[in-house]
């Protein structure tokens, strides 16, 4: 599947063993940190009801998530310093990058963190302690916001690994047969000191909101998924007041996903990175081309060319084997599979918040049927699926570099994209191996972290009859 | 304008001094824990695991915010010291690999099904998931106390003169030689009893707290099992302390001269620039001597008397002498980040002369791997300030919060008890 021809053969097979590591820890870490801010956000939207309805109801709900919120937490931040740790172990020189270019971030992060990790405890150790119920509600709105602002910084590093910030200088000292310290030629540094705000500049923006909605449209999917489960078994009215808030919830972020920050989205990658377009477009052509649909998307005419694929010399593509993924990843799981989950939870909430009128129509009554005893298998499933096909798309799109920059060819070319690259010289340990074992013991830990936080919660909700036990408080 | 390099020691020294006590108390429960409810099925004594029962309630919160210190020392380290980072992660990946892989991603769900499996699994179940987490909790400080040996004595390090790096050399690492590093044992043994003892005495003077008002059992046996676990593994800790102590004398001349006030008699005059510290810390650690004598005092007294005074002493002292210990040691490398060998500094005098050997102890300093040229950070503040001012306002705050939530929480759990 070959970065770079250049690299020995061995390089290459380290690089894909090293991405998989990482992309399945990202993703294992992702779902976590989503399950984390769509948990505890029903957590604090469920007390905000409570609150102005007075119903029992609410309470329960927003205690029991609010727990369910803190166990993906505190297992979604160790997994975060695994994560972190991949990046100290397997993209060494990620670390020098950091520290000369994008740690401003990293840096506000800390604060998010500490804003997370000490009013989460204090929002579940206190309900029914504090008299004022508004103030309760406000300690977890901050812990909601310091979960928030986390991703939202982490989200900007993301974006500009995919999309090189304004400002951002990268320098390839191998011309002048330079390194830093003999660990990398690369030096990414910025115009002028101020300019390391532009980690959060507008594309940025675009990028991070468009991440966070993902990350909550996902588990309020997953959530909708279960009430909608035991409603259709049960029928008890406390399900089908969670129903009617979260399922239009899932439409409504759905709806600002695919229409704004998708289309936005769109444009960035049109407009930054021509290659990523080729590929995950499926534009496998050489030289220019006419797309009639992307260029009717993109500009409102039919006649518009792009530059396919091929255009590009194999070292800079990103690679395409051992299929054709990053088109089935963008266009069949995120975009067919994101439109089908916003006609699911369009069509329930119609029928959720519009009951009297539709049911009085026998075609609106089959369909909410149908849509009711599907809804909790394909719901979440193509919400974790599209969820999945953004990320692979946005991270594996931009390989191998990163800090991805398009530029215009003096000879009439495509657009030279430039970066840092992932390989030797770039990002990766040179010192690094991994034996099958290694790979094989991390993956197991990548899989089983999230699986226990998942049974940790089951343990937490299930209804269950406890032996009476003796339990001294301190 | 504050120096770049008191600020940077200042951070991560303040990150370093919240997240050890955190950890010290994580790891000290890990083993207690298990061995609590081991005592109370041999004995057939009900109060050993519910006291092993009510403690695990806080494993999971003071892990999380333990870890978050951790974290934020990780940022710092990246953000102030990007090379210093780099070159530890490239050269010692495994070490950070295996303390990341067992210490936190399985300890964590360990701790979490520990907690949650209490009265749910069988008693010979639960204890054989308690001592498996306190031995992946264990793999913690068996790895970064490797990498703080490492900077003790760089034991196994190769360097390479290179005109294509902008330091003039490589680096390069044989993992072997860096474990037989002779400060890591002693250091690994101290961090352990002593962790093991200061949860001991944390446990005995919240339990003598309350046993002073309440006379009950429960609070009786808790204060003089704390009692017996710290005693005993304080005076471990004593041991391992001055073999450590030992070993810093004989392989890393400017900790032991910071710490003991003079340079060890085996350095040459001429290396005396060299390896000059830029603190004196010998007061700290007279204060360390006299403050572990008075918590040696202290318990030796609350075991025949209990009193809140004696109580209320031991819970300040004991984090205050672990947070102090650990500070100057952290300290006493200044103005290194990494001690360099005298051995090496002999070898490469006289393999590549003196300038060479000169030039590589300049990039295992602080201030010069801070590379204050490409330190983005650094850069902001220099034409920022008000983003350092905001911050540490911000670090105060939050700290003081801790404190506060802290309290509630054991306050409020009391309460409601």
């Amino acid at each position: 599947m070959g970065y770079s021809p250049l690299l020995p053969i061995t390089w290459n097979v380290i690089l894909d063993e090293a991405r998989w590591l990482s992309a399945i820890g990202i993703l294992a870490h992702l779902s976590l940190a989503s399950s984390f801010l769509g948990t505890i956000l029903i957590a604090v939207v469920a007390e905000f009801l409570y609150l102005t309805r007075h119903d029992k109801d609410w309470y329960d709900k927003a205690r029991m998530f609010s727990v369910v919120s803190t166990i993906f937490f505190g297992v979604g931040a160790a997994f975060g310093t695994l994560v972190e740790f991949g990046l100290v172990t397997i993209w060494s020189n990620f670390i020098t990058i950091i520290g000369s270019a994008i740690v401003l971030p990293f840096y506000l992060e800390l604060f998010a963190f500490l804003t997370e990790v000490i009013l989460l405890p204090l929002y579940v150790f206190t309900w029914g302690k504090v008299r004022n119920g508004w103030v309760h509600w406000v300690i977890g709105l901050a812990a909601a916001f310091g979960g928030y602002w986390s991703a939202y910084n982490i989200l900007a590093v993301m974006a500009s690994l995919s999309m090189r910030p304004p400002g951002m200088i990268v320098q390839n000292l191998a011309a002048s047969n330079q390194t830093i310290a003999g660990l990398t030629s690369y030096l990414v540094t910025w115009a002028k000191p101020t300019d390391a705000w532009n980690m959060f500049w507008w594309g940025a923006n675009v990028f991070i909101f468009h991440g966070i909605l993902a990350a909550a449209i996902l588990t309020w999917s997953v959530v909708s998924a279960i009430y909608l489960y035991g409603y259709m078994h049960e029928h008890r009215p406390d399900q089908a007041k969670v129903l009617k808030v979260l399922i239009p919830g899932v439409a409504i972020m759905t709806a600002i996903e695919g229409f704004v920050l998708g289309h936005d989205q769109g444009e960035l990658v049109l407009q930054f990175d021509p290659l990523k377009l080729a590929a995950i477009e499926g534009m496998f052509w050489k030289g220019l081309k006419v797309d009639p649909l992307l260029s009717f998307l993109a500009y409102g005419t039919f006649n518009h060319t792009f530059w396919g694929y091929y255009s590009w010399p194999a070292n800079v593509r990103p690679p395409l084997a051992p299929f054709d993924f990053l088109p089935i990843f963008y266009l069949g799981f995120m975009v067919t599979l994101g439109v089908l989950l916003g006609v699911w939870s369009g069509g329930l909430s119609l029928w959720y918040l519009f009951n009297g009128f539709f049911s009085r129509f026998h075609w609106a009554k089959v369909i909410a049927s149908f849509l009711e005893r599907t809804g909790p298998y394909t719901m979440p499933l193509f919400a974790a699926l599209a969820s999945i096909g953004g990320a692979v798309t946005s991270e594996s799109g931009r390989v191998p570099f990163i800090l991805v920059e398009s530029s215009p060819s003096l000879n009439g070319g495509p657009p030279m994209v430039t970066g840092v690259p992932i390989y030797e010289g770039g990002l990766i340990n040179p010192n690094l191996s991994l034996p099958g074992w290694l790979i094989a013991l991390i993956i197991v830990v990548e899989v089983a972290m999230p699986a226990l936080a998942v049974y940790m919660v089951y343990l937490y909700t299930r209804p269950r009859r406890e032996k009476p036990t003796q339990v001294v408080e301190y | 304008m504050v120096s770049p390099v008191v600020v940077t020691v200042a951070l991560i020294a303040w990150a370093f001094s919240v997240h050890l006590p955190l950890v010290y108390t994580v790891l000290g429960l890990g083993w207690l824990l298990p061995t609590l409810e081991l005592l109370g099925y041999r004995s057939g004594r009900r109060t050993y695991i519910d006291i092993a029962h009510g403690l695990s309630n806080y494993l999971i919160a003071v892990y999380a915010i333990g870890g978050v210190f951790g974290t934020i020392v990780t940022v710092f380290l990246a953000g102030l010291l990007p090379v210093f980072t780099n070159i530890a992660g490239v050269l010692l990946w495994p070490i950070w690999g295996i303390a990341i892989v067992f210490g936190v991603a399985i300890a964590l769900p360990l701790i979490g099904l520990y907690y949650r499996s209490f009265n749910r699994l069988s008693p010979i179940k639960h204890i054989t998931v308690g001592y498996a987490m306190a031995i992946t909790l264990t793999v913690i400080p068996a790895m970064f106390r490797l990498v703080f040996a490492f900077i003790n004595y760089p034991a196994g390090v190769l360097i390479t003169p290179s005109s294509a790096s902008n330091t003039g050399f490589t680096l390069s690492v044989n993992l072997t030689e860096t474990l037989s590093n002779p400060t890591y044992p002693p250091l690994l043994l101290a961090t352990l009893f002593g962790a093991i003892a200061m949860t001991g005495i944390l446990l005995s003077s919240i339990h003598g707290w309350r046993y002073a008002s309440s006379r009950d059992e429960y609070h009786e046996l808790g204060h003089r099992v704390g009692n017996i676990v710290g005693l005993t593994f304080g005076i471990l800790y004593s041991i391992f302390v001055i073999w450590y102590l030992y070993t810093v004398y004989q392989y890393s001349p400017t900790v032991a001269w910071s710490i003991l006030g003079h340079p060890p008699s085996y350095l040459p005059s001429t290396f005396y620039d060299l390896y000059k510290p830029t603190f004196n810390l010998s007061w700290m650690f007279y204060m360390n001597i006299v403050l572990g004598a008075i918590i040696l005092a202290l318990l030796v007294v609350s075991i025949k008397v209990t009193s809140k005074p004696i109580e209320a002493l031991k819970l300040i002292l004991t984090p205050m002498l672990m947070d102090s210990a650990e500070v100057m040691n952290g300290l006493a490398h200044v103005p290194y980040a990494i001690v360099p060998p005298v051995t090496a500094a002999e070898a490469l005098i006289k393999a590549y002369g003196l300038s060479f050997a000169l030039n590589v102890a300049k990039w295992l300093t602080i201030s010069q791997l801070l590379t204050p040229q490409i330190n983005a950070l650094l850069s902001l503040v220099s034409v920022q300030p008000g983003l350092l001012l905001g911050s540490l306002v911000f670090f105060a705050f939050f700290n003081a919060l801790l404190l506060y939530v802290i309290y509630a929480v054991l306050s409020w759990r009391r309460s409601s008890a």
